[in-house]
């Protein structure tokens, strides 16, 4: 109950904060480019929109999650705020809780949004549309949920402009972990175990990206899916852990 | 006392000030537009433009580098591509820059389909460098094995371009093979294998691409194409004809209509530019008045490929005869 008032809180802050403006961008974007791209592009004019569309959906997201993420705990210190919160029956972890909860149902309500937001142009444009397309949403929304665990974990114990640099730096690796393990794989024994190592304990984002699949048809099967979801929770949870843990050392000064 | 009159003075000035302040704003937002003018004018070629796609990185490096959004990478890729195919004419520098950013189109996207057959057909037909575009078809292929409209283009390429009607037939089969293909498709490539090399087997494979096309330039050459290879059914037609005057007459005939009225001939065909059909009197040989010089074969064009520097070697040789 105390981790969903926080959440709340934190959902009307971001509102507050005119963060949704961001949609309105989106919707610009999304009517400028069906209406100028059509013109200009040759042949396959519904991967362009598909393309751009998830596209920015997956890129505006992610900069919510990462520089609001950032912000969630050391915005409250730097603003003392804190005190009021930490002096009352609240746990830590709760705190915490409540507030990624609350970033994270901001960025639902921001995909959903933009997710409509695409649906409308893909009909006014007469895409078919396909269950896949369902599918890469959620999974973007799955990475947006762990970039927002990073960001938060990072922001318990740095600045903000550090746990922004550093979850900027872990979206960027995230993205190409799977080159890690290539590496590895031509050196030897020893490089390899560390390469490895690395390997399991960052996340790996390219497995939330099937916007491809979405464009050339191409099918991911329920087990996999369901493998990749709760890959990125068990990720999610992980990192809220970890975050909880050093949040629940730590001195306020 | 001091706050009252520092407002009023903020409410008497507003007019002439905001005038002013609006001036000296559309000022600057115009110094900006004349600088960035000038600035494309003096930076900005359609030679930079193109010479861009030469400078591209491999694909193997850019696509790591996009962080996932390698699609919409291609994407944009793809339209500046198609600006600079826009033009009527490029050089062959120009081509190959072209098939290096196809080459690394389709590698930040193997899937993109289009681009493969689009990039095939410029690379084939408009540059005539069938090397490159069977490189770049293959590569297709072994991305997108279900597609049929790439085993399609590599065997018209094989066929045409390089005059290898086994191999232009092999992947036409193939094609016909693949799921969504048209219906005449079937029955093209079994003509095709058993009786290559036909002039009415190469006009059926012509007509196949040309409902396949809609871009106008290409439909032309296409259409250029399908003339000069009914030129090449008309000839032996008629000299067969004038041979068989002959043996009957002893002598060669005046003009070809004289092959009409003696029967040998059932209709004078037409000459499908716009010319006529010229008899040589002393030898009897039939030629083309647009087009006096023959194909050696019907399906070979009298170009050679254009190759410049670099020259990619093709992984297959040519010229290669056919007998």
């Amino acid at each position: 109950m105390k981790i969903l008032s926080i959440a709340l809180n934190t959902f009307r802050e971001n509102l507050r904060d005119k963060l949704l403006y961001n949609l309105l961008v989106f919707a610009l974007l999304m009517i400028g480019s069906s209406v100028l791209l059509s013109r200009l592009t040759l042949g396959e004019f519904h991967r362009l929109i598909l393309d751009l569309g998830l596209g920015s959906i997956n890129f505006f997201g992610v900069l919510i999650a990462i520089f609001v993420g950032i912000g969630l705990v050391s915005k409250e210190i730097e603003k003392k705020t804190i005190y009021t919160i930490v002096s009352k029956p609240v746990a830590r972890y709760q705190f915490l809780l409540g507030k990624y909860l609350g970033l994270t149902f901001t960025l639902f309500v921001n995909t959903v949004v933009m997710a409509l937001g695409l649906l409308l142009v893909l009909y006014a444009q007469d895409v078919p549309v396909e269950g896949m397309l369902f599918k890469a949403l959620a999974l973007i929304f799955v990475e947006f949920m762990v970039i927002t665990a990073v960001a938060l974990l990072f922001s318990t114990f740095t600045s903000a402009t550090l746990s922004a640099i550093f979850t900027l730096a872990m979206y960027v690796i995230g993205h190409l972990t799977a080159d890690l393990k290539t590496f590895g794989a031509k050196m030897d024994d020893l490089s390899r175990g560390i390469l490895n190592g690395i390997y399991y304990l960052l996340p790996n984002l390219e497995r939330f990206n099937l916007k491809g699949h979405v464009v050339h048809h191409l099918e991911i099967s329920g087990s996999d899916l369901m493998l990749i979801v709760v890959y990125g929770a068990t990720y999610t949870a992980f990192l809220l852990f970890t975050a909880s843990l050093i949040f629940h050392r730590r001195d306020f000064r | 006392m001091a706050v009252s009159i520092s407002y009023t003075q903020h409410r008497s000035a507003p007019i002439l000030s905001q005038v002013l302040l609006g001036m000296g704003g559309f000022l600057l937002l115009a110094c900006l537009g004349w600088l960035q003018g000038e600035l494309d004018l003096r930076q900005d070629r359609t030679v930079v433009q193109i010479e861009g796609l030469a400078q591209l990185p491999k694909g193997e490096y850019l696509k790591p580098a996009l962080l996932g959004y390698h699609h919409l990478g291609a994407d944009i890729l793809w339209l500046r591509l198609i600006q600079v195919i826009g033009k009527k004419r490029n050089s062959a520098d120009e081509y190959e820059w072209m098939y290096h950013a196809l080459d690394v189109l389709t590698t930040l996207d193997p899937q993109y389909a289009y681009a493969y057959y689009a990039g095939g057909v410029i690379l084939g037909d408009l540059a005539n460098r069938p090397d490159l575009s069977i490189r770049l078809l293959e590569k297709g292929v072994s991305a997108n094995p279900e597609v049929w409209n790439i085993p399609f283009l590599l065997g018209y390429n094989y066929y045409f371009l390089l005059g290898d009607p086994a191999k232009g037939a092999e992947y036409i089969m193939k094609a016909a093979s693949l799921p969504d293909r048209p219906n005449y498709l079937p029955g093209l490539a079994t003509r095709m294998a058993a009786e290559a090399g036909n002039p009415d087997t190469a006009l059926a494979f012509l007509e196949a691409r040309l409902r396949e096309t809609q871009d106008p330039e290409m439909r032309e050459v296409l259409a250029y194409r399908m003339k000069e290879v009914i030129i090449e059914r008309d000839l032996p037609v008629l000299e067969n004809a004038v041979e068989a005057y002959r043996t009957q007459h002893r002598s060669l005939p005046a003009a070809l209509g004289d092959l009409v009225a003696v029967g040998a001939l059932s209709i004078l065909p037409e000459e499908p530019f716009g010319g006529d059909y010229q008899l040589d009197p002393k030898t009897g040989a039939v030629s083309s008045s647009t087009h006096p010089e023959r194909l050696r074969t019907f399906f070979k064009r009298k170009k050679l490929p254009a190759y410049s520097f670099p020259k990619v070697e093709p992984s297959y040789s040519f010229p290669r005869t056919w007998e």
